[in-house]
Order: C-alpha cells, then sequence, then structure tokens
C-alpha cells in the first residue's frame, strides 16, 4: 500500500474542502472496498480524509420515506423496523451481502460507491482495463469471465456492479444527497450510475470533492410486497451471479403496479422497465413473466463465460414472480 | 481543520505519514503510533503482539481477523488501525473472562469445533457476536451468520454444534 | 515389529478432547506467521507476469532508496544453491533464483526486504521488470505426454475380450479443475542463521524433509538446522514440498545477518505452494447382464508444470476395489508453463474416483440395477484383485451396508426425477471410496521419569488431524498413565525423525514407533533391574508399564517402581527409541489395505434457477482401529466439507494466453461456507488392521473421496441429467 496522510474530519463542510482542495486525496468510509483495492495497489492515494466520524449515521423515518444518513452501516439499516415492513426486499438484499463482519462495516454510501470485483481491474499487473486505464483494453473479455455483467456493457468493459442493496433501491427510485465543492444537489440513483458501455472508465456522476451525506429511500406504498432473490453458488457470503428486486401491488388476481431491477448482470444496477412496462395490468402468467425477462435481457453483451446469465437472469426474474404472485392465485 | 492526525508535536516529513491512536484493546488502554497504512489486523498482531487475530486472506473474505470494535463484529484486516482511535477493541485474547474461559472456548474443545485452529479465533469472536445479535435461534440461523469465517479444515458441523450448546445454555 | 499385541482400550478410541485446544481456542498456539524475533526484516516475493521467458533486467537501484528497504534480490544477487536433495513426497521443485528463466507466470523473480511488511510490499509494487518473453506452452494439446513414477500402466487380462464379451458398456470422458489447497493459514516463515547454523519457523508438514533440503541446498550440515514447526495452520498437502519461498527467506537472512520472517499472500497462495492439477479421464466400463463386470478401462491425464511433475496418483485406485478379471489403467502427465503441482487431500484418488464411481452408477443405470447392489455384486472384499493375495483388512461391504442403513436407501424410487417436494428436485445418490495404504518411515523417543510422568518426542507434525492427541492417549495406555501424566512434544527437527504429515500415513507410523519405543523403553528399564528383583531375567515383551511401575504382563501384581528402578543406577530418566518396522509384506502374507468407505447423499435441485443444496451425507468408513473417535470423526466431517467443494465450487480458474491464475482470491475461488454444509453422519465400522501393531489406517483424507461421484450421482438421480465435468455449477444445473 502506498503510504498516504491520513485526516479524520468532524464536519462534513471540512471534509468536503480537504478532498476537494487535493486531487490526490479521497474519502474513507467503511474501508471494505478502498482498503482492499489500496492493498492491491489499484487505487493510491496520497490523502485519505476518514469520514467515519461525521454526524451522517442514523435513519429518520417519515410517513412517506426514509433518509438514512450515509454513514449507516449495511446491518443497522436491516435492522431498522419499517424496512422489514415497508422495504422488505431492500432488507433482504442486505442481508444477503457480504457476511455480518462487512454489514458492520460497509456503510449504505459506501455500498452505492463501491467498485467492481472484477480480477482484472483489480490486479494493476494486468495492463489491459479500460477502467482502471482508459483505452488499454478489457483483458476479462478475452480470459475468464463469469462474474461479469452482460448489460450496459461491451467489448470494451463488462465489469459488473455488485451491489445487492442498490437493486431494490434502484427499483424504488432512491435518491442520494450529495454534498460536494459547489454546493449540495440531489441525485436518483437512476442517472447516478453510468454504464460501461457508456464510458468504461466513468463509474457514476460525482466530481472530485463530491460526498454522498444521505440516501432518501421512498417506502412502498401500503399494500405493495416485495422480495429479493439471489442466485449464486454458494449458499452464502458470495456476490450474486444473478439476482431479482421485485415490488409489486396485486389488483385481485391482476398486477396492479409493479417495479424490477435485476442485479449481477449489469455494470450498474439494473432497472427493468421493459419488463414493468409488459407486466404492469396483467393477469398472472408465467409465459409472459418469461417474456418479460426476455426483453430486459434482449440486449445484452456476452463472452463465453458469461453467456449463462442471460438464462439464468430471465429465470431468477421469472422464480421471483412466481413467488411473489403466488399468494394471489 | 481539526483532525487526529496532527498532535502536539511538529510534524515532520516522516511523522506525516504516522498517527497516533489512542484505543482500549481488551479493557487496557493501548497507544500506537504507527503508519498511517497500519491496519487494526497489523496493529494488533505487530504493534500490540496480540498474534491470537489471525491473517487468513488480507482481503475481507475469511473472517480469520474477526474481532470486535464497540462490541461489534468487523473485519480488523480491512480497518485502519486509525479508525479504531477512541474505541473498544477485543480480541480473542480478551475473550475469556476473569472467572476463566468464555463458555464457547469451552464448547469449541468440547464438541471438536476446530482442527488446525488458525481460523478458531475468528470463529470465536464472530460467534460470540452471533449469540448477542440474537443468531443462534436455529442452525440455519448459525450457519448463515457464521458463513463469513471460513473453516478449511471443514469443522463446520461441530462448530454449530458448540453454538447451539452455548445458546441452549444462555437461554 | 514385536509380536505382542499391545494393551490398548483404557484411553486409545476414547474421544477425548484435543490437548493443544487450550492454546488454540485462546489464541496462544504460535503459527509461523506470529513468530517475531528481535532485529527481524521483513521479506516480500515478487513474481513474474509472463508465463515463459528469461528476467532481462530489475531495477532495483530505485527500490533501494525507500523508506525502510535493505535490499533486493534477484537472480543476479541471490546466493547459489545446490540442487535439492530428493525427499520423500517433499522436494523442492527448483532451486530458485538461480538464473532469470521463467518457467510459469507467478515465478519468484525477486525477493524484497524491509523494516517492515508495509514498506517490502510498498517497494514490492513498484519493481519494474524487464522481460524476453518467450512463446509458452499452455494447451495442453501441445503437450508431449509423459508417465509418471508413481502411476505406472497396469493391466490385468484382456479388457478388449471383456468389453467384447459385455451385455451392457458404458464409456464417457469426465474432468476434473485445477483446486488449490489454500490452508487457511497463509504459509511463511521466520529464518535466522548464526554462522552456519539455521532456525526457521516455518508451516511445513514435515520438519526433517525441510531440514535435509535446507542442509543440503545451502551446504551446511544436517546437525546445524533446525526447523520448528509447533502449529501451522493446516496444509492439506500445500505443505509437503520445500517451496522456494524457504529458500528465499533463508537466503536473505544469510546474506543479511539478520532474520527475516516472509509470508505468502493469498493470491500468492494460488501460485507458489502446489495445487491439484485438472484432470481428464476417458473410462470405460463393461458388464454382464446380472452385474458382473467383464473389464474397467481408465486412461487418464493432468497437468503438470515444466520443472516440475504431478503427483499423478490418478488411476492408483482402479485396479483394486472390484473384483473384475479385465482391467487396465494408463496415466500420462504433460507438463505446460504452469505452476507447479503438488497433493492435495487424497491426490489423484479424489479425481480418479469422481470418474469410476460416476461411470458405476451410468452402468447401474443402463442395467436398471440399484447402484448399490452394483458395488455390493463386485466389491473386491477378500482378495486384492490386483495381486490376489488377501487384504489386512477390508470393510468396505459393511461400509455400504451400514451407510445404506443409516440413510434408508432402500426408501429410494430408482426412477430419476421421481422424488419431488413442490419446486425441488430430490436425489439420493452413492459411490464407494478407498485409499491407498502409506506407511512412511517415523520415530520416536518415549521417555519416563522419577516422578511417574512421561514424554513422548518425534519431530512430526500436528497439521489440525489430532496428532498432539491421539500419541498422547496411546502412550497413556502403553505406559498405564493418564493422558495429563504425558507430555507429546512434536514439530521440532532436533527430535526424533518423522515423517510428514501427509499421505494419511503420519498415524500409522507414528503409533507404530511409539509401540516400538516403548517395548525398548521397557527393555532398559529391565536392564536396570538388579539381579535380586522379580523382573530380573524377563524380556522386554514380558513386562509392562502401569501406573509408574514395571510389570510383569502375566501378573500385575509383580512390580517394581519405575522410580525405584532408576534410583537403582543413579538415573532421573529412561527413555526407549523406536521405529516403525514394517513388515515384511511377502512374509506376511497379505496386502497392506487402505481405509474404505461409502458415502451417500441426498440433494435438493430447484431447477429453474439451477440451485443445488446437499441436504444430508452419510459416511462409512473403514478407518481399521480408531485412536480418537471424536477427532476422527471431524477428520470425515472435514473431508466432507472438502469434497462438497470439490462437487460444487473449486475450480482454480487461468488466464489461456498467458498462463496467468485468474480467481486467486477466497473471494473468487470459493470453497464451501458454513451454510453449504448439511448435518453429516459420520460413522466408523471395521475392525483394526492385521498388518501393523497398531491397527489403525489412515482416515485424514479417505473422507474426501466419494463425496463429489456420490453428489453427481444424487443430480442424476433427482433431474436424469448426467454431469460428467466438476464442478457442477448452476449453469450446468438449470433444466
Amino acid at each position: 500500500m502506498r503510504a498516504f496522510l491520513y485526516d479524520r474530519p468532524t464536519a462534513v463542510g471540512e471534509a468536503v474542502a480537504a478532498v476537494a482542495a487535493d486531487p490526490q486525496a479521497a474519502f474513507l468510509a467503511g474501508g471494505t472496498t478502498q482498503v482492499d483495492l489500496m492493498k492491491d495497489g489499484v487505487w493510491t492515494p496520497d490523502r485519505l480524509v476518514d469520514i467515519t466520524r461525521l454526524p451522517l449515521r442514523g435513519i429518520l423515518v417519515e410517513s412517506q420515506q426514509l433518509k438514512v444518513g450515509a454513514l449507516t452501516t449495511m446491518e443497522q439499516l436491516a435492522a431498522e423496523p419499517v424496512v422489514e415492513q415497508r422495504l422488505t426486499f431492500v432488507r433482504e438484499a442486505l442481508l444477503l451481502g457480504a457476511s455480518v463482519q462487512l454489514r458492520n462495516m460497509a456503510t449504505i454510501g459506501g455500498n452505492l460507491l463501491q467498485r467492481t470485483r472484477c480480477r482484472y481491474f483489480r490486479d494493476p499487473t494486468v495492463s489491459a482495463c479500460n477502467r482502471r486505464s482508459p483505452d488499454s483494453g478489457c483483458a476479462a473479455v478475452d480470459n475468464v469471465a463469469r462474474m461479469h455483467a452482460v448489460l450496459g456493457v461491451d467489448e470494451r468493459c463488462i465489469a459488473l456492479h455488485a451491489s445487492d442493496v442498490a437493486v431494490p433501491l434502484i427499483a424504488v427510485e432512491a435518491s442520494v444527497l450529495v454534498d460536494g465543492p459547489s454546493g449540495q444537489r440531489r441525485i436518483p440513483l437512476t442517472e447516478f450510475w453510468v454504464r460501461a458501455d457508456e464510458g468504461p472508465s466513468i463509474e457514476n456522476v460525482l466530481g472530485h470533492g463530491d460526498l454522498i451525506t444521505e440516501i432518501d429511500i421512498p417506502l412502498l406504498p401500503q399494500g405493495w410486497r416485495s422480495g429479493y432473490l439471489k442466485v449464486r453458488d454458494r449458499a452464502s457470503y458470495e456476490f450474486a451471479l444473478t439476482s431479482a428486486a421485485v415490488a409489486l401491488q396485486m389488483d385481485g388476481d391482476m398486477i396492479g403496479d409493479i417495479r424490477i431491477a435485476l442485479g449481477g448482470v449489469g455494470s450498474v444496477p439494473w432497472r427493468a422497465r421493459e419488463a414493468e412496462e409488459m407486466l404492469r395490468g396483467t393477469h398472472v402468467d408465467p409465459v409472459r413473466f418469461e417474456q418479460a425477462g426476455r426483453a430486459v435481457m434482449a440486449s445484452a453483451f456476452t463472452v463465453p463465460g458469461t453467456a449463462f446469465k442471460v438464462d439464468l437472469a430471465v429465470r431468477t426474474l421469472s422464480r421471483q414472480l412466481l413467488t411473489m404472485t403466488e399468494a394471489s392465485r | 481543520m481539526k483532525t487526529t492526525r496532527t498532535t502536539a508535536r511538529a510534524p515532520s516529513a516522516q511523522d506525516q505519514y504516522t498517527v497516533d491512536v489512542f484505543t482500549v484493546v481488551n479493557g487496557a488502554p493501548a497507544q500506537w503510533r504507527v503508519d498511517t497504512r497500519t491496519t487494526l489486523l497489523e496493529a494488533l498482531r505487530d504493534t500490540a503482539g496480540l498474534t491470537g487475530t489471525k491473517r487468513g486472506c488480507d482481503q475481507g473474505a475469511c473472517g480469520a481477523c474477526t474481532v470486535h470494535v464497540d462490541g461489534q463484529r468487523v473485519l480488523s484486516c480491512l480497518m485502519l488501525a486509525a479508525q479504531v482511535d477512541g474505541r473498544q477493541v477485543t480480541t480473542v485474547e480478551g475473550l475469556a473472562g476473569e472467572l476463566g474461559p468464555h463458555p464457547l472456548q469451552e464448547a469449541f474443545m468440547r464438541h471438536d469445533a476446530f482442527q488446525c485452529g488458525f481460523c478458531t479465533p475468528g470463529q470465536l469472536m464472530s460467534a460470540a457476536c452471533l449469540l448477542r445479535e440474537g443468531r443462534a435461534g436455529s442452525d440455519a440461523d448459525i450457519r448463515e451468520y457464521m458463513s463469513g469465517n471460513l473453516c478449511r479444515c471443514g469443522a463446520y458441523d461441530n462448530i454449530v454444534a458448540a453454538i447451539r450448546d452455548v445458546a441452549k445454555g444462555t437461554d | 515389529m514385536t509380536a505382542t499385541k499391545p494393551d490398548l482400550g483404557t484411553w486409545v478410541g476414547k474421544g477425548i478432547d484435543r490437548v493443544d485446544g487450550p492454546h488454540k481456542v485462546t489464541g496462544s498456539a504460535p503459527y509461523s506467521s506470529d513468530i517475531a524475533l528481535p532485529g527481524m526484516l521483513h521479506a516480500v516475493v515478487v513474481t513474474s507476469t509472463i508465463p515463459a521467458g528469461t528476467v532481462t533486467k530489475i531495477d532495483t537501484s530505485a527500490l533501494l532508496t525507500l523508506p525502510g528497504v535493505r535490499a533486493v534480490f534477484t537472480h543476479e544477487n541471490f546466493p547459489r544453491l545446490n540442487a535439492p536433495p530428493p525427499v520423500l513426497f517433499g522436494e523442492a521443485p527448483v532451486a530458485p533464483m538461480q538464473d532469470g528463466r521463467i518457467t510459469f507466470h507467478g515465478q519468484e523473480i525477486a525477493v524484497v526486504v524491509a523494516d517492515t511488511p508495509q514498506e517490502a510490499t510498498e517497494a514490492a509494487r513498484l519493481i519494474e521488470v524487464t522481460y524476453a518473453a518467450e512463446p509458452p506452452l499452455l494447451d495442453p494439446a501441445g503437450g508431449r505426454l509423459e508417465t509418471l513414477a508413481l502411476s505406472p500402466d497396469t493391466s490385468r487380462g484382456d479388457t478388449e475380450a471383456g468389453w467384447a464379451a459385455a451385455d451392457v458398456r458404458v464409456g464417457a470422458t469426465y474432468t476434473t479443475p485445477e483446486n488449490t489447497n489454500n490452508p487457511l493459514g497463509l504459509m511463511g516463515c521466520v529464518a535466522a542463521w548464526d554462522g552456519d547454523h539455521l532456525e526457521i519457523h516455518d508451516s511445513t508438514q514435515g520438519t526433517n524433509a525441510l531440514r535435509t533440503t535446507l542442509a543440503v541446498m545451502f551446504g551446511v550440515p544436517e546437525s546445524g538446522v533446525r526447523v520448528h514447526v509447533p502449529y501451522l495452520g493446516g496444509g492439506f498437502g500445500a505443505g509437503l514440498n520445500q517451496w522456494p519461498y524457504k529458500l528465499l527467506a533463508a537466503g536473505a537472512a544469510r546474506e543479511l545477518g539478520r532474520p527475516v520472517k516472509l509470508m505468502l499472500t493469498r493470491p500468492q497462495m494460488f501460485k507458489l505452494v502446489g495445487h491439484r492439477p485438472s484432470s481428464e479421464h476417458q473410462v470405460r466400463i463393461g458388464a454382464a447382464r446380472d452385474g458382473t463386470l467383464t473389464m474397467i478401462e481408465h486412461r487418464a491425464t493432468c497437468l503438470s508444470s515444466i520443472d516440475f511433475p504431478a503427483v499423478g496418483l490418478l488411476t492408483s485406485g482402479t485396479p483394486h476395489l472390484y473384483q473384475c478379471p479385465n482391467v487396465a489403467t494408463v496415466e500420462r502427465t504433460v507438463r505446460l508453463n504452469r505452476r507447479y503441482p503438488t497433493s492435495m487431500r487424497a491426490p489423484g484418488e479424489a479425481e480418479g474416483n469422481w470418474a469410476i464411481e460416476t461411470a458405476m452408477d451410468e452402468l447401474a443405470h443402463e442395467l436398471g440395477m440399484d447402484p448399490l447392489e452394483l458395488r455390493l455384486h463386485n466389491l473386491a472384499t477378500e482378495l486384492d484383485p490386483a495381486t490376489g493375495k488377501p487384504w489386512s483388512s477390508n470393510a468396505v461391504i459393511e461400509c455400504c451396508r451400514v451407510g445404506a442403513e443409516l440413510f434408508g436407501w432402500s426408501r429410494r424410487d430408482p426412477r430419476p426425477s421421481s422424488m419431488r417436494e413442490g419446486d425441488l428436485l430430490i436425489g439420493w445418490g452413492m459411490a464407494t471410496a478407498g485409499f491407498f495404504a502409506y506407511m512412511p518411515m517415523s520415530q520416536a523417543r518415549v521417555t519416563v521419569y522419577a516422578d511417574g510422568t512421561a514424554a513422548v518426542r518425534s519431530a512430526a507434525t500436528d497439521i489440525g488431524t489430532g496428532t498432539y492427541t491421539i500419541i498422547t492417549q496411546l502412550t497413556a495406555d502403553l505406559l498405564g498413565l493418564h493422558p495429563q501424566q504425558v507430555d507429546f512434544q512434536l514439530g521440532d527437527s532436533d527430535l526424533p525423525a518423522s515423517a510428514h504429515s501427509g499421505g494419511s500415513g503420519l498415524a500409522s507410523s507414528l503409533s507404530n514407533a511409539v509401540i516400538d519405543a516403548v517395548s525398548h523403553l521397557q527393555g532398559a528399564l529391565l536392564d536396570l533391574a538388579a539381579e535380586d528383583s522379580p523382573l530380573h531375567g524377563l524380556g522386554p515383551d514380558d513386562v509392562v508399564c502401569r501406573d509408574g511401575a514395571l510389570c510383569r504382563r502375566d501378573d500385575l501384581s509383580v512390580r517394581v517402581p519405575i522410580a525405584d528402578l532408576l534410583a537403582g543406577q543413579s538415573l532421573v530418566e529412561a527413555s526407549g527409541d523406536g521405529r516403525l518396522r514394517p513388515p515384511d509384506a511377502a512374509a506376511a502374507g497379505m496386502v497392506h489395505a487402505g481405509a474404505y468407505g461409502a458415502r451417500f447423499v441426498e440433494v435438493a435441485i430447484d431447477p429453474m434457477i439451477g440451485r443445488l443444496r446437499v441436504r444430508r451425507v452419510v459416511s462409512v468408513t473403514d478407518g481399521g482401529r480408531i485412536l480418537n473417535q471424536k477427532l476422527a470423526r471431524s477428520q470425515i466431517l472435514g473431508a466432507t466439507v472438502g469434497g462438497i467443494g470439490q462437487a460444487l465450487f473449486e475450480d482454480t480458474l487461468t488466464d489461456p494466453g498467458t498462463g496467468r491464475v485468474a480467481n486467486g482470491t477466497f473471494g473468487d475461488y470459493l470453497v464451501a461456507v458454513n451454510a453449504d454444509v448439511p448435518e453429516i453422519e459420520a460413522v466408523f465400522v471395521g475392525e483394526p488392521d492385521r498388518y501393523t501393531p497398531s491397527g489403525t489406517k489412515g482416515i485424514g483424507e479417505i473422507g474426501l473421496v466419494g463425496i463429489a461421484a456420490a453428489i453427481g450421482n444424487a443430480v442424476f438421480h433427482a433431474t436424469g441429467r448426467r454431469l460428467r465435468d466438476l464442478p457442477m455449477t448452476i449453469d450446468q444445473l438449470m433444466m
């Protein structure tokens, strides 16, 4: 790990100013991605501004939404009763991610900013990585790709955004509050990430010195239910091969309204609007479920190692839709 | 700017890359002056000489380095030593009470919940929190919430049995 | 070997807690990574980023200006070493960094030494290496086939005639991927020289092999090299060989005149301490309509590195498990620009069994016969079919019958996809297993003291299998003491030489050495008896030690306190040295049998999303005499977990163009976690083996053998889909 200066401010403004003033500075929160990347030599900041003592921890429950401090840990958010009742799939996604130890460290803000797990990105001895070093190529495309993305990618980069909780969060259209050198702004998660096929080296719209201070999560309306299905090789402690976050409101045996997002497949957490549109106002129909999934995956870019994900994602979504509509049948 | 890096002493070039950490380890105050890069795992093992906490991967993927910070289980390999300034750290060396071993330590021996023993400190520290978290209600829960601790010798069934034993005893 | 059977049974077999348990649950057991010596420097290995060629330049001048950096060693300034000596199952693959030649991606090419690990790691990251790359040999199809020393071709009968005579035939190709041992303890060492004397704290599975290797390669007397391994964080074979890192640490320490600590990283554990190489098996089996086997043909290949061959043993079990008149095995390897292979828990057997036991299941299906019945019909239980001589013991039939009973096999509906629970397909599968007998040489010294306590000393290691405990129990019985009165000291090469922990051979080897040592101790004590002693004139096997006294074996009331015997000659202790005395196999008229087993598995598969969960495992093992029921069960449980990993997860991937390990972390290379493992029922059957006095068999590896095949056979039963390539992952299981 490269030597670095370490600051630990106690006010948001100080933290933002400290990073903004130094092009080689960066924020440090839970560390579960960053410390790992620093050890790998992939990320070499000269100055770390530790934000873990900033007053950005805690959950404010309002009637229509949760205001979640960016430093709230995954375990803390999962333990919030309102999350269990009104955002079931957020809780499920949180508890299916990583391990308890990591969830005690990882912050919700940091989770959204986690870097790809791609082993070519994370190994600086591999020179071809457009995400790490623009226009150098993509080693993953030609080598071993299994934990990689098939949506929002092309031959320049197939990096996966591996977050679980970001999948339901994008389904409910959560937004982040950002403090930065130019002041405060709100960014909907639907506009937060940048797809790899839109520029492999840019992961999100944040600028240098921008700090997520809060995540605002709309509560699902009364009468909705939601669930998160994660498919992976191991039974626990593994990133998703595919996952599906579904929230819906049944209207008799019809799907009244529905929100869908997929994980494990996209260079960004993947909102499945095509599927939502195909299913909204329709009867429960397994064939249509599969067609909806196929519509989402129609634009997939695959390499030999990831080809199976197209079918698996369709099946994952279908299974989750079946599970969630079963009670209505 | 308020920081904890700057202390009363004037920072020299070398000092800029060191940090003073005031912490409490296993109930005793500790002060470390370490390279800013130092992880909590390295500070515990190399600075404090508490080698019970193990490095199995140094990448947050095996759980061998699990310790408690302010009563919660965390991975000490992915936490900077500087980040426990002002916090309470408990390691396997501090798991036993004054009156004797922690019930989990006895249960692990009774159930042969380890073989090579390398993952054991992490398993124990994880299990101690698991009990506090109220997640030892079923074998399935124990297995799920202990899955962040790899055991390559494969002592999982006996780890579950040991935890189940203690959970029942403390009900 | 003494003809007298030892008196065992007070402590031997009992499931006492591990004697080293208190150290392990308090964090006080010192592993090599925990050693810190005054003045110690820290070394980090730099590895190559090309698979073949030479290092043309490593610019070290910039590195030496970095804070804390003391030295950078490359092939240009690393000391010249002698060639590695042959040592049993543990030789050094090469003398490292003697020239700039590179034979695999990830090979050691430099060592950076600094005051702290952080400084050494950062300097290693900044090193700049220039290579002259050569075209690598990475495609097995382009390599030359070679035979392996341990895996000669075998043949009996006429397999083509057996094939022609068969009513039912199966033939298929089965593959297993590269698996990496990955003990949880990172391997590494601390080396410190004092003149020509070297002390090294390491994570080797065999102290004496490391001592010999270091002495020869550094050209110093073996008497001056001392290896310490009181504890090691597992090994599963990765600690058998004298890997380059040990030589690099010792060389750096010698050059710098300071102790040097060198710990590998987890990614380096995938490259520098061996692995189970990938393998391919072409199997043909023929049978008569009643299930009688008419032929077995097993042709296997595995990958090797350029400088160091694989262990092989892929076909080693095939000629022995089933009665069959016509059997042929052919085994080859291909040398490629890949990292060094080694033994990994049940080397060869785990892979070969996957192929043969899957093929047997296919045969059962083709015959319309119950898979268990097919096994029972053909298992070779009395005579070794390869030699025609009787086994020293063989309870494989009992393994099958007891396992079937415990599992409830008779309730199995034989039709594939016939057992369902909601969306889930349920499958029951089974496999039989064997593991070869292996018993390398060990020595031990048993000492008794005037205070009634005793010590056993041997340079053996305890890799978590329980060596500390079982030898303590055995010695307690042999001396008539309580285990708390026996102190077993191991893990130090200055103690009487011992075999490595490996090949499931140590328990048998060392227990027989201790039995022999106690016999010699009894002789030594008799030698102290005065002419008027009631024991005078008796032979070593006419007496036994009981509760601090030497007694007539046939009349324990005739006893002389050991303290009195010692005092009579002004001694404070007496010792007996012993060693394994393997019987003359020919004279014994039998074949030394290994362990046997039968595995029964239930899986539940969600065919829509390809999700497989192992729900039940019954594992029955013929392990001969069991020295400690609790610890022996743990060996089977652990090996079962390893088998589940082999079956479902473990797959070390390699970039096709460069030979780079593509998934060398615990986040990317999956091993089974707690939630993957069901409650495992592990049971032992059989009798003490009659080949040696201790009656033990090795049980460290047999538990893994057969698990993958039983799971795969259960998958077939659940789904009707036959999987022949490990691991069995979701993409293969979506229906």
